[in-house]
């Protein structure tokens, strides 16, 4: 099993009473406890801590995007994916992803990734993701037209990766006169799509149906299963076999010399599975955003929230993984056992969690952990 | 009264109508809340006027119309829904987005309009303050601020007094995504409509709830200033609904603006 280095690069550098006070940390909390002072010190930090992934043997560094939140300062995946791309040798550069509805520009999309995955010398996979509503509220687009931009907008970039220029592009959401990008991805016919999940059914048929990779993240294994059963379905329509290679899954984790460091380092994701997560509806599903079935689904695969739930619940249930490098690989393997998965995705930093701790998990997944699994 | 209730196709779009009353045809486009049915008002101003009172597209039970993309389609296809029920001339009646559609009518048709009441409509970007952001708020939230005093609502029970069933629950969850497809971005306005609204020369009576929390008064002095015969009266102790929270006092001011009252 391929294992993943994640760091959603937090700002978690302000007094959290503060952050209580407001209705979402996302959105509502001003900026004006932003400091790029401790920003550009953390940027460093994220970005050498990257390099060591890669130099500790990570299959993979997995990069993300979002706006208006402490949670994740990363605000451009594909700026972050061209600085890895020059810093780092071996892993894969896997961005997951690319907020595809909030684009008015898929071209300029195109033309990033692929420019990141030349620089890289095609280590990019390329994930495409609706966003949470933060982000329609963030680029004030319509959230009722979401999964129609998601999907025009992939069409394009496919097209313009598959397709020789110039051609025209009128659709509903998108329009261009001369599509013609002169920068082409270096993989052919272009980096393998991933595509993330966490409650749409619609997205996991439709992810099967074209055969990309498919990741859900932060659910519990029996609704990680179910969406993966929705996989199945769109890949069955298309007459594609699913291998566990095109399966994922997401999980927070951090290892160290001993059980109680570890367990001590890994308590700083709570903060990520509660107070980040915590807001009115409105913010992360806005109207329209989701269909009904999503929206029951939802439902039912939150039926109780991260945020209610304790760290030592979380741990118990696979939410986060936090032990001695031997413990991690026993349940790197359940996680494994239980799913059927090809590929683990680890978001295995937090601000709070020091620059040395963060360097020695990697250390030890990079000595004991990736070794072990690379063999399971 | 009791008004009938009709399903009219507008092209290949079918919209529920209610109809009642006898006189001069007022056609009555509601809010974003949807069409809350035969209200009190209606029934004193049904006394003089043929009141046809649709439910717009993707709105409660009428077709879903996903083309949409901005109230001036929905403008475009209530004069078609003119043409339909043979109506050559009427008078006009819209509350909030449904003011805002008035609005827009008016200023690509205006022969068809007799006279017109713009009840805290929308579509005017406000020179000072902000239209509240509807979709930030859970609807539990937003009804308190929609409304004064909602104590004072004299059809309150009947309209607001118990939990929606989820038909109903439903059909608000549709009310809202169809306002949502119409007035997302520019939130609420139509930068070019103030450069059409001199085109309306019929007399037209702006109705506001001093207490608007949700379209500031302010937009009522705009729309004051660009329409040519327009006059604005203010509601004290009365927020965005005039309709359902000063009904008797409503209907008196639509009742006399129709009879051929000054403007």
């Amino acid at each position: 099993m391929k294992l993943y280095y994640f760091s959603e690069m937090p700002h978690h550098e302000y007094p959290d009473a503060e952050g209580d006070k407001y209705p979402s940390l996302r959105l509502a909390f001003p900026n004006t406890f932003f400091s790029p002072e401790i920003a550009q010190r953390n940027y460093q930090r994220y970005l050498d801590e990257y390099d060591a992934a890669d130099q500790a043997g990570f299959d993979g560094l997995m990069i993300n995007e979002h706006h208006s939140t402490p949670s994740c300062v990363n605000v451009s995946a594909n700026m972050t994916a061209g600085i890895l791309a020059r810093t780092t040798r071996n892993a894969k550069l896997l961005i997951l992803g690319n907020i595809l509805p909030i684009q008015d520009n898929p071209v300029q999309m195109a033309e990033q990734v692929a420019m990141a995955d030349l620089i890289s010398g095609g280590r990019v996979l390329s994930g495409f993701v609706r966003g949470v509503g933060v982000e329609s509220w963030w680029a004030n687009t319509n959230p009722i037209h979401n999964r129609e931009r998601f999907e025009e907008c992939h069409d394009l970039i496919i097209k313009c990766w598959t397709t020789p220029g110039p051609f025209r592009w009128e659709g509903k959401h998108y329009h261009f006169r001369h599509v013609n990008p002169w920068c082409l991805p270096l993989q052919k016919p272009h980096p393998p799509i991933w595509v993330p999940g966490t409650a749409s059914p619609e997205t996991a048929v439709w992810a099967g149906r074209m055969g990309y990779t498919y990741v859900p993240f932060l659910v519990s294994f029996e609704v990680a299963r179910e969406l993966f059963d929705f996989y199945r379905q769109g890949a069955a329509e298309a007459g594609r076999t699913v291998t566990e290679d095109k399966l994922g899954f997401l999980i927070c984790a951090v290892t160290a010399d001993t059980k109680a460091r570890a367990l001590e380092a890994g308590r700083h994701f709570v903060w990520r599975m509660g107070p980040t997560l915590r807001g009115p509806a409105e913010y992360f599903s806005p109207v329209g955003m989701r269909s009904r079935a999503a929206s029951r689904f939802a439902l039912k695969a939150r039926s109780v929230s991260l945020s209610k739930m304790s760290y030592e619940e979380l741990v118990e249930s696979y939410y986060i993984v936090a032990g001695t490098p031997d413990e991690v690989v026993e349940r790197f393997a359940r996680v494994r056992r239980e799913l059927g998965i090809g590929h683990l995705l680890l978001e295995a930093q937090e601000s709070r969690m020091d620059h040395a701790t963060t360097m020695r998990s990697i250390d030890l997944m990079g000595k004991s952990v990736i070794p072990a699994m690379a063999r399971i | 009264m009791t008004p009938r209730e009709e399903t009219i196709a507008v092209g290949p779009t079918r919209v529920e109508v209610l109809i009642g009353g006898a006189g001069d045809p007022l056609l009555v486009l509601h809010g974003a809340g949807g069409n809350r049915g035969w209200l009190r008002w209606m029934d004193a101003v049904a006394e003089r006027h043929t009141i046809y009172a649709p439910t717009h597209p993707g709105f409660g039970r009428s077709d879903a119309a996903d083309w949409m993309e901005g109230i001036d389609d929905l403008a475009r296809f209530y004069l078609w829904f003119l043409d339909v029920m043979g109506l050559s001339r009427v008078h006009l009646l819209g509350h909030s987005i449904g003011g805002w559609t008035a609005a827009e009518m008016a200023t690509m048709r205006p022969d068809v309009l007799d006279r017109l009441v713009l009840v805290a409509p929308t579509g005017l970007k406000p020179e000072r303050g902000e239209i509240l952001d509807i979709f930030y708020y859970p609807p539990e939230e937003l009804f308190p601020l929609t409304v004064f005093d909602a104590t004072t609502i004299p059809e309150r029970e009947r309209l607001f007094g118990r939990r929606p069933t989820p038909d109903e629950a439903e059909i608000a969850l549709r009310n809202r995504e169809m306002t949502a497809r119409l007035t997302w971005k520019p939130y609420m306005f139509n930068p070019r409509l103030p450069h059409f609204l001199p085109r309306v020369t019929a007399p037209t009576l702006l109705l506001w709830g001093r207490e608007d929390r949700i379209v500031p008064v302010v937009c009522g002095e705009q729309y004051r200033r660009l329409l040519p015969n327009a006059t604005l009266r203010v509601l004290e102790r009365c927020g965005h609904m005039p309709l359902v929270e000063q009904p008797d006092r409503f209907a008196e001011l639509v009742l006399d603006f129709l009879r051929g009252g000054p403007a």
